[in-house]
C-alpha cells in the first residue's frame, strides 16, 4: 500500500468516524458546526425571560458540572446556546413541552432518586424555580421572549450578594472629608457615624445627646452634610433654626425630628431633598406632609394625619 | 513581633492563658503591651477592616457595620418552651380530618421525640382558623390583637431544628450552637456594633413567665461564650429594682461611690498593668458603666413615665413583672438606643400535662398574656417609625408535633390537650426594615409534619439577621480553639433572600 | 531474492519484558480510566489513576537505568534529526525510531500531567483526588477543567500513535504491535551495528518497588501534613 493510499484511508476513516459520532449525538454535531461557524449560535436576548429568570438558576444550581470547569454528560448550561443544545445523549430541552424535556424530568425526580438534579448533596430547585422552568419551556422555550411575558412566573428573588471590603478604596472615598470627620467625631462624640466600613456615607445621630444638641451643634457639622445619608434629630432641641442645614442636606435617606421643636416651617424646606425616604417629625400638620408623601416618603408621627 | 493590644486580647481568649502564664511572658511581653496601649490611645477606634477587633478599653464603643445595614437594632421576642404553630399560624385542614387517627408509622419510625413513644394519635388544630389581612394569610383566633398586623409580618413557617429538648434547642436559637459555652446573638451583634448608647449595656434581657419551668439553658442562653464578657447580656427587671444591685445602698451618696469607685479603678489599673488580662479591662468597663446606669437605667426602665393610654394599650402594669411591661421597657430601650432587646416569655411547653402544660390551659393563657402587648409594641414602634430600623423577631426554640402527647395520664386524659416537642418544622414571625413584610414563607406538608418548601435553618435565621444588621456572616468571627468562631457554626449557612424586601 | 533472506532469518529480541508490560498496562490503565469516569465508578478511576501514576514514574526511573532500547538516550533525538526523520524516513532503528521516541516523551508528559492533575480534582459531588484538600476548591476546580481537557490530548496523541502504527504495519510492513508483544523484531529491520543490552527484570521489580514506596511515604507525609 502507498503511503498516499494510507493517509488518504486513514482521513476517509477519521471523517467517516466523525460523522457518525455526529449523527449519535446531534449535540456533539451542533457544537461542530456552530465551532465551525456553518451553523448560527442561538443566542439569548439580555432581557429575556430566559436570561433574566432561567439562566440565573442554572447558574446557581447546574453549571459547576454543566458548565466551562466541568461538562458531565456532554452538557452545558451555562450559556442558551449549550442549554439548547443538549448533551451526549441528545437535547435536553423540548420546546413547548416539559413533561417531555429530560432537564424538566430530572429536576422534578424525587431527590432519592439517582437520576434527580441537581444531585444529592446539593441545594435542590425549589418550587418556584422549577415553576419557572416549566413555565419556559411551556412557553416555547425561546431565548428571546422577553421576561415579562410569561405571566404567572413567581417573584424574582435575587440572592444576596455580601459585599467585599476594600480598605484603600474605602480611604480614597473617605479621603477628602476624613480629617474633618475625625475632629467632629471628637468634639461631637458618638453623633457622627459612618454609614459602614464600607462607604463614606455618614450618620447622624444626636438623639441620645437629648437636649444638649442645639442648633448651634448642628451648625459645625455644616462641612459634612452632603455625606450625610441619615439625621436623627430627635428628642434634641434643634429648632426650625436649623431648617437651612438640614435642607442642605442633599443625601439625606432618613430623618428623625420627633420630640423637637421644628414645625411646618422645617417641614418645607425638604421638598428639594431628593432622596428622602423616610421622616419621623413634631408639630407638623398633614398638609405640609401630603407632598412629601406624594413623592413616596413614608412620614411618622404626624398627629393630625392617618 | 509587636502585638498591638487587640492582638493581645485575642491571643489571650485563643489561648485562655492564665494570668500566670501571662506573666510568664516576661518584661518584653508586657513592655510591648505597654507600649501598644499608649500608641493605641492614639489611634482612631474606627476602623475601615474586614477585623472585628476590638480597643479592650472601650470595648462596647460603637462601630459601623460592614456594610450598609438595613436595621439597627433587634428585639427578639423569645417564645420559651415553644408554641404550638398549628394552633397560631399553620393552618392544616387535613390534619383536622385525620385528628384522633392513629399517626402513620413513618412519623415516628426512626424518629426520637422528648416524650412520644409508639404510634401515637394524630391531633387536629385546637382552634378555628381564618384568613386575614391583604393576601388572606390563615391565621388562628388565638392571637386576635397581632392578627391586625399580619400585613406587617413575615411569616416563616418552615423553621427547622436539629434540637429535641428545650434547653439545647434554646442554645441553638440563641447561640447558634446546642452546647453551652458559646456567644449568643445578643453578644455578636454587640461585639460587632458595640453599643449605640454609653449609658445602658447594649445588650438587654427581659425576662418574664407563666407558672412552671422557665430559662431551661439558663443564662448561657445571653452569655458572651467564648466573646469577652462585657459583651453579653444584662438582665433588667420591669418590677422593682430594673437592675439588682446597682442601686447605691441607703445613705451613699452618688459622690462618695463615685469615691469608691476611682479607687477600685485605681486598684484595677494596677492590676491591669501588672498582668494584663483584658478580663480586668472588661471589669473597669463595667463598674463604669454600671455608674453610669444607676442614672439612665432607672429612667429608662421606669414605664410609670409612659402616659395612661400607652400603658392601656400595652396592657402594662407598672410594678409588675410581665410581658406586657417588658414590652413597654422594650420600645423605650430601642429609643434609648440599646443594640439588642431580649425579651424571653416562659411557659409554652403544653405536652397537656394537668399543671400549665396544655393547649386548652397554658397556651390559652400565654396567647392572652403575650398577644396584646406584642401588638402594641408594633404598633408603637410602627407609628414612631422606628420599625424602619428595628427588627422584630417572634418565635420558639421548636414547633410542636401533629400528633398528641399527654402526660395527664389515662383518667384525665381527656381533659388536657397537647404536643410534643417538634424538631421538623415551626413557625416564627419577623418584621422590620429591610424584611418584606405580609408574606409567608415556606409551606409544610398537610400535616403539618415537615418542611416541603424552602426550609429554614436556625442558622439561616442567624446569617439573615446578621446580613440586617449590616455584616456576612462569615466575616462576623472570632478566634478560639483554634476555629475562626462564627454564630452560624461551621454547617454552611445562607441569607434567606426571598424575606428581605 | 533477499527479502525472502530477511523473512527468514532470525528476530532480535529488541524490547525487554518491563517495557512491554509497561505499554499494555498504559494501554489497559488508559481506557479503564476513560470507561470508569464515563460510568461514574470513582473508586476504580481513582485506582486506575494511581496505578498510570507509580507505572509512569517507573518508566522515567526505567528510561535512566534500563535496556538500551528503554533509555531515553536512546530515543530522544535533536529535532534535526526528528524533522528529517518524518521526511524521508532515514535511517534505522533498533528501538524507537525519533519519531516514535518523541510519541513516546509526549505521552508521558501528557499522561503524567493527567495523572497528576487528577489527584487534585474533584467531580463536584463526592468524589475528589486525593490531594484536592491540599490546594482548596478553586484550584481543585480549575485542576479538573486542566484533567478534562488533557484527556482530549491524550485522545489525540493516542490517535496519531495508531495512524502511525498502522502506516508501519500497511505502507511499510513493520508489525510493530507483535514486536511490543513478543519483544522481538526481524533481523531485517535492525541495524546490524545495533547492540542492545539488556538490564536483567528483577532491577525493574527493585525499581517498582521503589516507586511504590515513595509513593506511600509521600502519601503519608502529606496526609499528615494536611490533617494533623
Amino acid at each position: 500500500m502507498s503511503a498516499l493510499a494510507y493517509f488518504g484511508g486513514v482521513t476517509v476513516a477519521t471523517v467517516l468516524g466523525l460523522g457518525i459520532a455526529m449523527l449519535l449525538r446531534p449535540g456533539f454535531a451542533h457544537a461542530v458546526l456552530q465551532s465551525a461557524g456553518l451553523e448560527s449560535i442561538p443566542i439569548s436576548d439580555g432581557l429575556s425571560f430566559y436570561a433574566v429568570r432561567v439562566q440565573p438558576l442554572f447558574d446557581a444550581h447546574c453549571i459547576s458540572c454543566h458548565g466551562a470547569a466541568r461538562e458531565k454528560g456532554g452538557l452545558r448550561l451555562d450559556s442558551f446556546a449549550g442549554t439548547m443544545r443538549g448533551g451526549k445523549h441528545g437535547a435536553v430541552i423540548a420546546a413547548g413541552k416539559a413533561q417531555h424535556s429530560e432537564l424538566f424530568t430530572r429536576i422534578t425526580l424525587p431527590a432519592t432518586d439517582d437520576k434527580a438534579m441537581p444531585p444529592s448533596g446539593k441545594t435542590p430547585m425549589n418550587t418556584d424555580d422549577v415553576t419557572v422552568i416549566r413555565l419556559w419551556i411551556a412557553a416555547g422555550a425561546s431565548g428571546t421572549l422577553p421576561v415579562g411575558a410569561i405571566k404567572g412566573a413567581p417573584r424574582l428573588v435575587t440572592p444576596v450578594k455580601m459585599p467585599e471590603i476594600n480598605p484603600i478604596a474605602v480611604r480614597k472615598l473617605r479621603a477628602p472629608l476624613a480629617g474633618q470627620v475625625a475632629e467632629l467625631q471628637n468634639r461631637l462624640p458618638g453623633v457622627i457615624a459612618y454609614d459602614s466600613r464600607s462607604s463614606a456615607d455618614l450618620i447622624l445621630d444626636a438623639s441620645l445627646k437629648r437636649e444638649a444638641f442645639g442648633d448651634a451643634d448642628l451648625r459645625l457639622l455644616a462641612p459634612l452634610r452632603a455625606r450625610i445619608v441619615e439625621a436623627n434629630l430627635s428628642f434634641t432641641a434643634v429648632t426650625d433654626a436649623s431648617a437651612p442645614q438640614i435642607a442642605a442636606m442633599t443625601a439625606l435617606r432618613t430623618l428623625r425630628l420627633a420630640d423637637t421643636k421644628t414645625s411646618d416651617a422645617t417641614i418645607r424646606t425638604l421638598a428639594s431633598l431628593k432622596a428622602l425616604r423616610v421622616l419621623a417629625v413634631a408639630n407638623a400638620s398633614s398638609a405640609t406632609l401630603t407632598a412629601l408623601r406624594e413623592k413616596g416618603v413614608r412620614v411618622y408621627g404626624d398627629v393630625n394625619g392617618e | 513581633m509587636r502585638k498591638t493590644p487587640s492582638d493581645l486580647f485575642e491571643q489571650l481568649h485563643r489561648e485562655q492563658q492564665t494570668r500566670r502564664q501571662f506573666v510568664g511572658w516576661g518584661a518584653g511581653g508586657l513592655g510591648a503591651f505597654f507600649m501598644n496601649t499608649a500608641m493605641a490611645a492614639q489611634q482612631p477606634t474606627t476602623s475601615t477592616g474586614l477585623s472585628f477587633k476590638r480597643d479592650p478599653s472601650a470595648p462596647l464603643s460603637a462601630l459601623p457595620p460592614q456594610f450598609p445595614a438595613k436595621v439597627k437594632r433587634v428585639i427578639y421576642l423569645h417564645m420559651g418552651g415553644a408554641p404550638s404553630q398549628l394552633e397560631l399560624f399553620d393552618h392544616k385542614p387535613t390534619l383536622s380530618r385525620f385528628g384522633g387517627q392513629l399517626c402513620p408509622e413513618s412519623f415516628v419510625k426512626g424518629k426520637r421525640f422528648a416524650f412520644i413513644r409508639g404510634v401515637p394519635k394524630l391531633l387536629g388544630p385546637q382552634f378555628p382558623f381564618h384568613q386575614t389581612g391583604r393576601n388572606g394569610t390563615w391565621i388562628s383566633d388565638r392571637m386576635p390583637h397581632t392578627e391586625k398586623l399580619i400585613d406587617d409580618l413575615c411569616l416563616i413557617k418552615s423553621m427547622k431544628t436539629d434540637q429535641f429538648n428545650h434547653a439545647p434547642a434554646q442554645l441553638l436559637v440563641q447561640t447558634g450552637d446546642a452546647r453551652t459555652g458559646h456567644a449568643s446573638l445578643g453578644s455578636w451583634v454587640t461585639y460587632g456594633l458595640g453599643s449605640e448608647n454609653q449609658n445602658l449595656p447594649g445588650f438587654i434581657v427581659l425576662a418574664s413567665s407563666g407558672p412552671g419551668p422557665t430559662a431551661n439553658a439558663g443564662k448561657p442562653l445571653w452569655g458572651s461564650g467564648f466573646l469577652p464578657s462585657v459583651y453579653q447580656g444584662v438582665e433588667c427587671r420591669s418590677a422593682g429594682e430594673p437592675i439588682l444591685y446597682l442601686n447605691n445602698p441607703h445613705d451613699v451618696s452618688r459622690a462618695s461611690r463615685r469615691q469608691v469607685l476611682d479607687a477600685v479603678d485605681a486598684i484595677n489599673q494596677q492590676t491591669r498593668k501588672e498582668f494584663g488580662n483584658p478580663e480586668t479591662v472588661a471589669r473597669i468597663a463595667q463598674y463604669e458603666l454600671a455608674f453610669r446606669m444607676q442614672m439612665e437605667a432607672s429612667e429608662a426602665m421606669d414605664i410609670r413615665r409612659e402616659p395612661g393610654a400607652v400603658l392601656a394599650r400595652y396592657g402594662a402594669e407598672p410594678g409588675k413583672t410581665s410581658y406586657a411591661n417588658n414590652c413597654l421597657v422594650a420600645r423605650r430601650l430601642a429609643e434609648r438606643g440599646v443594640r439588642f432587646i431580649q425579651l424571653y416569655h416562659w411557659g409554652w411547653d403544653s405536652h397537656g400535662s394537668p399543671t400549665d402544660e396544655g393547649i386548652n390551659i397554658g397556651f390559652v393563657k400565654r396567647c392572652k398574656e403575650t398577644d396584646q402587648p406584642t401588638a402594641a409594641l408594633l404598633r408603637d414602634l410602627k407609628e414612631r417609625g422606628l420599625l424602619e430600623d428595628t427588627l422584630v423577631v417572634w418565635g420558639g426554640e421548636f414547633g410542636r408535633t401533629p400528633m398528641e402527647d399527654n402526660h395527664g395520664g389515662s383518667t384525665e386524659a381527656s381533659k388536657y390537650v397537647g404536643r410534643d416537642h417538634h424538631t421538623a418544622a415551626f413557625t416564627i414571625w419577623m418584621t422590620g426594615g429591610g424584611v418584606r413584610t405580609g408574606m409567608v414563607h415556606g409551606e409544610t406538608d398537610d400535616m403539618g409534619y415537615d418542611v416541603v418548601k424552602d426550609p429554614v435553618e436556625v442558622r439561616d435565621l442567624h446569617a439573615t439577621i446578621l446580613y440586617l444588621l449590616g455584616f456576612d456572616y462569615q466575616k462576623l468571627n472570632f478566634a478560639y480553639q483554634g476555629l475562626d468562631q462564627k454564630l452560624t457554626g461551621v454547617k454552611p449557612a445562607r441569607v434567606v433572600s426571598q424575606i428581605l424586601a | 531474492m533477499a527479502n525472502d533472506l530477511r523473512e527468514h532469518t532470525p528476530h532480535v529480541q529488541v524490547w525487554d519484558a518491563p517495557t512491554r508490560l509497561f505499554h499494555w498496562a498504559i494501554v489497559i490503565l488508559v481506557f479503564v480510566s476513560w470507561l470508569s469516569v464515563d460510568q461514574g465508578f470513582m473508586t476504580v478511576h481513582l485506582c486506575s489513576g494511581l496505578a498510570l501514576l507509580a507505572l509512569l514514574v517507573f518508566r522515567i526511573g526505567w528510561g535512566l537505568i534500563g535496556s538500551t532500547t528503554a533509555r531515553f538516550r536512546d530515543f530522544l533525538h535533536p529535532p534535526r534529526t526528528v524533522l528529517a526523520y518524518l521526511r524521508n524516513g532515514a535511517g534505522m532503528y533498533a528501538g524507537h525510531n525519533p519519531a516514535g521516541g518523541l510519541m513516546v516523551i509526549a505521552l508521558i508528559l501528557v499522561l503524567l500531567a493527567q495523572a497528576v492533575t487528577g489527584l487534585f480534582a474533584n467531580d463536584g459531588l463526592h468524589f475528589s483526588g486525593p490531594l484536592a484538600l491540599l490546594v482548596g476548591d478553586d484550584a481543585s476546580t480549575r485542576l479538573t477543567a486542566v484533567h478534562s481537557t488533557i484527556f482530549n490530548v491524550i485522545l489525540l496523541l493516542v490517535w496519531s500513535h495508531v495512524v502511525a502504527v498502522g502506516f508501519y504495519l500497511f505502507v511499510k510492513g513493520h508489525n510493530l504491535v507483535k514486536a511490543m508483544v513478543t519483544g522481538k523484531k526481524p533481523h531485517a529491520h535492525v541495524p546490524a551495528e545495533a547492540r542492545i543490552t539488556f538490564t536483567r527484570s528483577y532491577i525493574a521489580l527493585l525499581l517498582l518497588l521503589l516507586v511504590l514506596t515513595a509513593g506511600a511515604v509521600a502519601w503519608f507525609t502529606i496526609q499528615g501534613g494536611a490533617f494533623l
